[in-house]
């Protein structure tokens, strides 16, 4: 009876010491995620309780919000003590999710009242039982997977000191039968929607810098001109249909100016279309082909694709200056630069020895070349997150996935196939 | 029914509207017999949806400004033999390439004699890739497998006036296989007859 009561006073404090560090989270010192020698945090993942169809649905998006953000392993649930749906992490598991190696555990109740998904968080740290979220997130009946997603953006920025990545979309190139529209989705393939019209022909989605709308082309007029797709209007308006090709549209990172090519001069070269006055300069003049512009988030440099070697290959120009430099020497056919928000690398499409594509990787300076291993099938179209660690491309499979810097996962977002040329957004306030 | 009605309307008229009107309903629902150009295709089933199910709070579509809206050109009138004469053959490229081969050179040098006879015909030159390239790099590149067809033809004394060009890229292979006989195939110009008689 004495040893009853003693251990519940203990377990108080520890309960008191749990909400003293929960309410603390804020100022929890960040972990380092690209510290030399970073190894993915395993979670233990109980399957979700509540509502049987909702809680396993969002179990396998929290499974896969997990891996993608390249930080996470989830344990295979198999392998725990006790599989059971469980509500919230018990204390007396924890010895149990420490034995199978975890560093987390999270736990979740689902349950639909009124239209709306609740879903109650519960993730603890196994080492010091610390509660690291104890929260209740809500979404509506259409959208249940945005619960989740707010629990994983609070767990990056809170935990990480990362940006919210779940704010982020991904719009991407769908084609069924003989169509290809503009499709849009959550950057862990969630919410997918395809868009339709724009005349049976669409294609080059890329994101302005503030979300708002999508530049791509567009055979509407019977060519290949560049229209803005306006996302709360669904308006497309024309921005470029010069004689010849209007293709392979970049914001600026001002969102003032697009780069674009055009072979109104005469061959394909890159231009910055100014979008208020239409005015446009033009940045390379070579007999090659010059395509894809891609610029550095301060707006300095752009990388872009010229045959001027011969063979297609990356470049890099200086803006000011416009001398042009090229980053990539390995190989016969290298396309589609993506400069990293970050501005410390540019990703393109490699053509390997093998005749496969990879996603190859350049720092601005020309070392530093290496290649992802991806999914294997022929991966093209790189597409960087915001916060500049992920990278999403397209498949020869049809299909879009994500991969880390690391190249150690390769998640797919979509099935089915059919899919091409993915554009990652900036984070969305949505 | 486009078509303006002046005058009024007499009874055998509103009866041969009835029948019209009936006969067009009858179509729609057996469906056209084929080539109705339409610019947006039926979606097929979305039965390939890994994540939540679609949600489509009436169904997204977007559309052009309206000062663009049927924009697109129009095609005029054309006879079967302008069509087999232009539009038979293809000229095709090696990997990577607009070169022009001495088989390619011919073939325009027999188009060309066939526009010079026939001054009514206008002549679109499309230029496409194989799917081995990498989508904005292969519009730039049929752009310049059209440019080369149409710089050739001008060469030989046709007037650019007739010849416009368009580059679908990768996007409209006519072999869909993923082997090299269907990328040889597919590295083509393609010469559409926009107008003529």
């Amino acid at each position: 009876m004495k040893i009853a009561r003693k251990s519940r006073i203990v377990f108080f404090l520890f309960l008191v010491a749990c909400a003293l560090q929960a309410t603390g989270s804020a100022q929890q010192v960040h972990i380092d995620v690209e510290a030399p020698g970073f190894a993915r945090l395993k979670v233990a993942m109980p399957p979700f309780a509540g509502d049987p169809a909702t809680a396993q649905s969002l179990w396998k998006v929290c499974a896969r919000d997990l891996a993608i953000t390249g930080l996470f392993d989830v344990i295979d649930p198999a392998s725990y003590v006790n599989p059971a749906p469980a509500p919230r992490i018990a204390l007396q598991s924890l010895k149990d999710y420490a034995l199978i190696g975890a560093d987390y555990a999270v736990a979740a109740m689902v349950t639909i009242q009124d239209g709306a998904v609740r879903v109650r968080f519960h993730m603890v740290e196994v080492s010091t039982a610390t509660v690291v979220d104890d929260t209740l997130y809500t979404a509506s009946a259409g959208e249940p997977h945005r619960a989740v997603h707010a629990f994983m953006n609070r767990l990056l920025k809170e935990k990480f000191g990362l940006e919210p990545l779940f704010a982020s979309r991904i719009a991407c190139i769908r084609k069924t039968d003989k169509v290809k529209q503009l499709h849009l989705m959550w950057c862990d393939g969630t919410g997918q929607v395809t868009v339709k019209g724009g005349g049976g022909l669409v294609l080059n989605p890329a994101w302005s810098p503030d979300g708002r709308s999508i530049a791509l082309v567009s055979y509407y007029r019977n060519n290949p001109d560049l229209f803005l797709f306006d996302r709360a209007s669904y308006r497309l308006r024309l921005v470029s249909g010069e004689r010849g090709i209007n293709t392979s549209p970049a914001f600026h990172p001002s969102g003032a100016s697009l780069g674009v090519t055009l072979s109104v001069d005469g061959n394909p070269e890159i231009y910055l279309l100014d979008l208020a006055t239409r005015a446009r300069t033009r940045l390379t003049n070579s007999w090659a082909t010059d395509t894809s512009p891609s610029f550095s988030p301060d707006g300095s440099m752009m990388a872009f694709c010229s045959s001027r070697a011969g063979n297609p290959n990356i470049f890099i120009m200086n803006l000011a200056t416009r001398d042009a430099r090229r980053l990539s020497f390995e190989g016969k056919y290298n396309t589609e630069p993506s400069f990293s928000p970050k501005g410390d690398l540019v990703a393109f499409s490699h053509l390997g020895s093998d005749g496969r594509y990879r996603i190859a990787l350049v720092k601005p300076d020309g070392s530093g070349f290496r290649v992802l291993k991806g999914s294997g099938r022929g991966d093209e179209s790189p597409s960087f997150s915001p916060d500049g660690r992920l990278i999403a491309f397209a498949s020869a499979d049809g299909n879009i996935y994500v991969t880390d810097l690391s190249g150690s996962i390769a998640i797919p977002l979509t099935s089915g196939g059919g899919y091409s040329e993915p554009s990652w957004s900036p984070i969305l306030k949505e | 029914m486009n078509e303006k009605r002046n005058g009024k309307r007499t009874a055998a008229g509103t009866v041969i509207l009835g029948i019209l009107a009936a006969l067009a309903a009858t179509l729609l629902l057996t469906g056209c017999p084929k080539k109705a150009v339409a610019p947006v295709a039926p979606e097929t089933p979305s039965a390939v949806q890994p994540q939540a199910p679609e949600e489509a709070p009436g169904e997204p579509v977007m559309r052009v400004e309206p000062a663009l809206e049927g924009a697109g050109r129009a095609a005029g009138t054309t006879s079967a033999q302008a069509v087999s004469a232009i539009e038979e053959t293809d000229i095709f490229f090696e990997f990577d390439s607009f070169d022009l081969s001495p088989t390619a050179k011919k073939t325009l040098a027999d188009k060309a004699a066939y526009l010079k006879a026939h001054q009514g015909i206008k002549v679109q030159i499309e230029g496409h890739c194989d799917e081995r390239g990498t989508v904005e790099y292969n519009l730039a590149l049929g752009e310049r497998r059209a440019k080369a067809a149409y710089e050739y033809l001008v060469f030989l004394g046709v007037d650019p006036k007739r010849l416009s060009i368009v580059s679908y890229g990768e996007e409209r292979p006519v072999d869909p296989g993923h082997n090299e006989e269907a990328w040889a195939k597919n590295r083509r110009a393609h010469f559409a007859v926009s107008q003529g008689y």
